[in-house]
């Protein structure tokens, strides 16, 4: 007869070697030889010049701004899959297929749901199966390449390639440029790019993006807050393949039984600014700037257009009264406002109400003005009083 | 148990269990003798009949229900509700999801509690443990046994779901979750695939449920503490104060089968649950062999 503590031993055993087998795979592989040291200018033109054109991955988006969780309960997808708050709250995975710029579908794979965005030439769909709703939208012809970026993904997970443009463009004398140890991403060896800020009366404490050490491919993207342990911000390829995804997933037909919408586009234009609205918690990127630089070349012409105070990572914009573009389509900022998730998350502060994230700060005034910024919020009262 | 004196009163056993108990040590039975007495015994019980068919009932239910009233509007309820109207092959999907909670846990719960503490509980297990079977050989056939209730109970809703569906409604190319539509067949080969996600996620309970059955006598505490624990690892998936948990949850990819809805199918999950579900039936499984080996059966 074997001893009885004998016959314990695989249950002790087994729940060791797990145990080892999880810590050896947490430790990142062995060392794999380090990428050759490049400047920050260096890998930023690495980005500039990556010309991927062809990609299939997965990316995951996880956001830690402080707003409400939205429960995810039992069979059913979420109660508010289609609000724009819903991306920016908890972790969402999606599949992106690239195939040059004018084939690219996304998949929000969402509990028991998914949404799709599939572009194929000028043609354009958007797809929800909660609703098993269809939009369909022609993009004028004289649209291509780069400028398509934004709005190929309306409203969807930003992929890091995205946002990592949109961030690298406000590098200037404000910010801290720094080529850092090499991470992986993906299984990839890569740059790791930091952008620290000078000023200290931002909420944003750093933005690292990852860069691939072999074609220059953004591969991820994380914002961290002042004082948050975890990153209020991080999309990035959890899986990723650079070869061109089968033909057949760029082909979309409505199935039968949807609903199809008719998107009408009124121009180039106004659909890059507008459709900028959704796309991720780095707010004050490139779609701000577009409209920062607006304002500054119209001053205040109709009393419309917005205002903006402080400058780089300080920078406050005010929005006028019943401010929002008109242009079909459009999110504006009432149809922002009247989102049940926002709505829930506003609180009462001294002269209005105040939307607060931990990088991101918006105060709505009693009088119906809005003021945006990456600052704490008295900035923003303090813009709102100076008026 | 045609391992033991209950199929022989019934006047059912083989001539080679009904005269074991009182007979000269013979030769080993092989095991797939008595893997193959222990299936027939699993899968004649009438209590296992019954669950079989309280499961296929749900995709009825479900077909019923939405014949005689009216239209749902998309986005209430179940997943895919909205749906069967138009495809009833949508009709064993839903059964599939409503029934993943709770419904499956619990029979699974129900025959994987019962494994060792029923023989147990039956005074049958020491005449099972005395003729020459081995300990370890009982444990592997008993959780067979439970597997191959794990492939038929999922299957039954499927097919019971595609059955009745294809007699209430049209059937025609179904809608992928990625808006694509495939094929009839294809969309049923998807509802197998789907049946078999689940019968791999339910492996592990059914692992933790043999272990509980070693601890008792009583059957109806293992199958007991077997269903509550399923609902508490649900209830734990929950709290998002629990996050660094969720991934070590044996239900915490219950409901990743919808990747294999999506136009490519995603595999990820699929992958992930079948190891997360081999880690718990290796623990579990080790446990039960310390525990079985060295318990005293007295009964």
């Amino acid at each position: 007869m074997t001893p009885t503590w004998l016959r314990w031993m695989p249950a002790v055993a087994v729940p060791a070697v797990i145990a080892a087998g999880v810590l050896a795979g947490s430790v990142p592989a062995s060392a794999r030889d380090p990428l050759p040291d490049k400047t920050p200018a260096q890998v930023l033109a690495m980005i500039a010049q990556h010309s991927t054109k062809s990609l299939s991955g997965t990316v995951e988006q996880t956001s830690e701004l402080g707003l409400p969780d939205v429960p995810q309960v039992g069979p059913t997808s979420g109660p508010a899959a289609n609000s724009i708050a819903e991306l920016l709250t908890g972790p969402h995975n999606a599949r992106v297929y690239v195939d040059g710029p004018a084939k690219v579908r996304v998949q929000i794979m969402d509990r028991m749901a998914e949404r799709d965005a599939v572009r194929q030439g000028n043609e354009v769909w958007l797809y929800n199966s909660k609703d098993n709703s269809a939009t369909h939208m022609t993009l004028p012809s004289n649209a291509s390449g780069k400028e398509d970026r934004g709005s190929k993904t309306p409203g969807s997970v930003a992929t890091p390639e995205e946002v990592a443009a949109r961030m690298l463009e406000k590098v200037d004398a404000s910010t801290d440029v720094a080529v850092r140890d090499d991470v992986e991403v993906a299984g990839r060896a890569a740059y790791n790019l930091v952008l620290t800020p000078r000023s200290q009366g931002t909420l944003v404490e750093s933005v690292a993006v990852a860069v691939d050490g072999e074609n220059g491919l953004p591969l991820s993207v994380e914002v961290r807050a002042r004082g948050q342990q975890e990153p209020a911000f991080r999309t990035a390829f959890s899986s990723l393949k650079l070869e061109a995804p089968d033909a057949s997933v760029f082909n979309f037909t409505p199935p039968p039984g949807a609903t199809v919408k008719e998107l009408a586009l009124p121009s180039s234009g106004y659909a890059k600014r507008d459709l900028g609205y959704g796309k991720g918690a780095a707010g004050s990127g490139k779609d701000e700037q577009g409209k920062l630089e607006q304002g500054r070349k119209a001053p205040a012409a109709a009393g419309r257009a917005p205002s903006v105070t402080g400058t780089g990572w300080e920078t406050v914009v005010g929005f006028p009264a019943r401010a929002g573009s008109p242009a079909a389509g459009s999110p504006s900022i009432d149809t922002l406002l009247n989102d049940p998730l926002l709505r829930q998350a506003t609180v009462a502060v001294p002269g209005g109400r105040a939307i607060s994230t931990s990088l991101l700060n918006v105060l709505l005034t009693d009088d119906g003005r809005m003021f945006v910024g990456s600052v704490p919020l008295e900035r923003l009262q303090a813009a709102a009083a100076a008026r | 148990m045609s391992l033991s004196d209950e199929v022989s009163a019934r006047g059912s056993g083989t001539a080679a269990s009904s005269g074991r108990e009182g007979s000269a040590p013979r030769q080993r039975p092989s095991s797939w003798w008595f893997l193959g007495s222990e299936l027939k015994q699993l899968f004649r019980r009438r209590r296992t009949q019954a669950l079989l068919l309280a499961l296929a009932a749900i995709p009825v239910m479900i077909a019923v229900v939405v014949r005689v009233s009216t239209a749902v509007p998309p986005g209430r309820g179940p997943a895919f509700l909205d749906r069967i109207t138009q495809n009833g092959l949508f009709v064993g999907v839903t059964a599939l999801i409503v029934a993943v909670p709770l419904f499956l846990p619990l029979t699974i719960g129900v025959v994987a509690g019962d494994t060792i503490a029923g023989e147990a509980g039956h005074g049958t297990l020491r005449y099972l443990l005395a003729a020459p079977a081995g300990r370890v050989r009982l444990l592997l056939v008993k959780y067979v046994g439970a597997v191959a209730f794990c492939v038929a109970a999922p299957l039954a809703v499927a097919l019971a779901g595609a059955g009745i569906g294809a007699a209430l409604f049209p059937v025609g190319p179904v809608t992928l979750l990625s808006g694509d539509v495939v094929e009839p067949g294809e969309a049923l080969s998807r509802m197998l695939l789907i049946a078999a996600y689940q019968t791999v996620s339910l492996l592990g309970l059914s692992a933790i449920g043999l272990f509980l059955s070693t601890l008792t006598d009583v059957p109806v505490g293992a199958m007991a503490a077997t269903i509550v624990l399923s609902v508490a690892s649900q209830v734990l998936d929950q709290l998002p104060q629990l996050e660094w948990l969720h991934p070590w949850l044996f239900s915490h990819y219950w409901f990743g089968f919808a990747d294999l809805l999506r136009q490519p199918i995603g595999w990820e999950s699929f992958s992930s649950n079948a190891l997360l579900q081999a880690g718990y039936i290796a623990v579990f499984g080790a446990l039960a062999y310390g525990r079985f080996v060295s318990k005293d059966v007295l009964s």
